[in-house]
């Protein structure tokens, strides 16, 4: 594929990325082992998009979005890692450390991006009331068209400048330096991790826990045994508390309706 | 399914079944794009139930009162928002602009719910699952995993119109099948998501340190000789203990424990006290 083909197509998937990671599609959303496929696919070696893909997706294991809470972008991350590395020959190591940077510098778009959106909700409402309703979708329309500049900035910048950069930069880059990184890779997911504890009623199901790191660190179980353990554990939980529930309801038939929905969290 | 509400369908029904499938369309490819720090996901509630309510309301004011309405503050895990937003489409359409009040305390009393399942099913158990055995799958070269990902995220769209039409069948009636059993499954399948959590700590976290103490002779290894014995994942269990703290504290965003984590990879690279996993 000639290289200026490549640059418009990797530019499109960052703006269809935007777009499909803001809708309830997510069909290749903002995740690591996707994009890294489908930017591999794009550049001619989809094996070298798959192992940055891979170790970026392993990385970012549990760092969601939840509530709308901002987090490093993972996605973009892997589109200039697997990007640049398939132009310059750069090591795994060293597109992660070129591509995470990007990443976290992106989330300040994603910022900007919620408060001029702020605008357009105005806007469109005004729109409303003047009564101008074919034009509220016209509004819309251009909203996600910024939306989608929110990657598509960052990863023009790096398509047009990165690969003489990061050619420059690889020949001064220690041993020590990537190194450092990957050994990072390989402890961020504790981040993601951190952050799931956080979300997840911990202190109530501590047992489940202690039991799926029990069946993994000696028992060695795999990912999906322990999820369906967990899941048959669920079953089990579900059942005993919408039985008690029923039997609560019954005695007290309308006292319930009114306390619900006051657990929002973000 | 689409048959089943062909059947029920009366003269309070104003909208076809194309209506309210492009009514879908148009908020499963918007969901969270209008996002913002004051409505939220308002802007893509107005814009995907902007043709739909016209239909309901020919009248000019009695539309802009019903719209009004929907430029208020939501926020859902977009797949779950279908639920909501059919239920209220339904509502509408049946009582007019007297259901305003109603479908905004239904899309309120909902909104908390639904979304502790969805950030749970969408956004933590699927993606944490899914993530690991692609991710591992990836990094030996094999596409499979991310394909199937792609693969399952797509058939999900038929699964998210049916929660649409679950709503809309339902509509009011939702509050109440749904209402307390939803937060009883939440609850539920968060041990599922713990267990999952509790494996990733040993398999996905790598905590190496390549030190080694010298007493006389022999040689002893800090990583195989002392902390493997102790316990599998001794040094990630800790690592996961600290970050869980350091979230706990209001200064700690995770973007900074992430550069922190970095920070220290380096120096330990540097100095020798860290070094990759084997």
């Amino acid at each position: 594929m000639p290289v200026f083909l490549q640059n418009i197509l990797v530019i499109l998937l960052a703006a269809y990325m935007a777009w499909d990671n803001g809708t309830g599609n997510q069909i290749t959303g903002n995740w690591p082992v996707i994009i890294g496929m489908l930017v591999g696919l794009i550049m001619g070696d989809v094996n070298v998009g798959l192992v940055i893909g891979g170790t970026l997706q392993l990385m970012s294991l549990g760092v969601a979005a939840i509530g709308g809470s901002s987090i490093p972008e993972y996605g973009v991350a892997t589109i200039v890692g697997v990007f640049l590395a398939i132009r310059t020959g750069a090591s795994t190591g060293t597109a992660i450390a070129v591509g995470l940077p990007v990443g976290m510098l992106t989330l300040q778009f994603d910022v900007i991006m919620k408060i001029i959106n702020n605008f357009f909700a105005h806007w469109s409402q005004r729109l409303l009331h003047e009564k101008k309703f074919e034009k509220i979708d016209w509004v819309f329309y251009l909203t996600v068209f910024c939306w989608m500049l929110k990657y598509v900035i960052p990863i023009t910048l790096v398509v047009l400048f990165g690969t003489p950069i990061v050619k420059a930069v690889l020949h001064i880059i220690p041993t020590w330096f990537t190194n450092g990184l990957t050994i990072a890779g390989g402890m961020l997911p504790v981040v993601g991790i951190g952050m799931l504890l956080r979300y997840m009623p911990v202190k109530k199901y501590l047992t489940y826990l202690i039991l799926g790191f029990v069946a993994a660190a000696y028992v060695k179980i795999p990912v999906l045994g322990i999820a369906l353990i967990g899941g048959a554990a669920a079953y089990a939980i579900y059942q005993h508390n919408s039985q008690k529930l029923t039997q609560e309801a019954a005695v007290v038939t309308d006292s319930n309706q009114a306390d619900e929905g006051d657990d929002f969290d973000e | 399914m689409s048959k089943d509400l062909q059947q029920e369908a009366d003269t309070s029904r104003k909208l076809t079944v194309k209506e309210r499938k492009s009514m879908f369309r148009r908020w499963i490819f918007s969901a969270g794009l209008g996002y913002n720090f004051e409505s939220q996901q308002a802007p893509s509630v107005a814009f995907s139930m902007r043709k739909a309510l016209r239909k309901i309301y020919p009248n000019d004011d009695e539309y802009i009162e019903a719209m009004d309405n929907h430029y208020k503050y939501f926020n859902v895990t977009p797949q779950m928002g279908n639920v909501i937003l059919g239920a209220t489409l339904a509502m509408e359409e049946k009582d007019g602009i007297k259901s305003k009040d109603a479908v905004q305390s239904l899309k309120t009393s909902l909104m908390g719910p639904l979304s502790g399942v969805g950030d749970s099913l969408f956004w933590i158990l699927f993606p944490t699952i899914m993530g690991s055995i692609a991710g591992y799958m990836a990094l030996q070269g094999n596409a499979i995993g991310a394909i199937i990902w792609m693969a399952i995220y797509i058939g999900l769209y038929w699964v998210k119109m049916w929660l649409f039409n679950l709503g809309y069948t339902s509509g009011t009636k939702l509050v109440t099948t749904l209402g307390a059993k939803i937060n009883v499954f939440t609850d539920a399948i968060s041990t599922m998501g713990l267990m999952v959590v509790g494996s990733l700590i040993s398999t996905v976290v790598k905590v190496y340190t390549p030190l080694k103490f010298q007493t006389g002779k022999v040689a002893l290894s800090l990583q195989t000789g002392v902390f493997d014995k102790i316990m599998p994942g001794l040094l990630p269990v800790c690592l996961a203990g600290l970050v869980y703290w350091l979230l706990g504290k209001k200064s700690w965003t995770p973007t900074k424990i992430i550069l922190l984590i970095i920070v220290i990879c380096l120096v330990g690279s540097f100095t020798g006290i860290l070094g990759i996993a084997k």
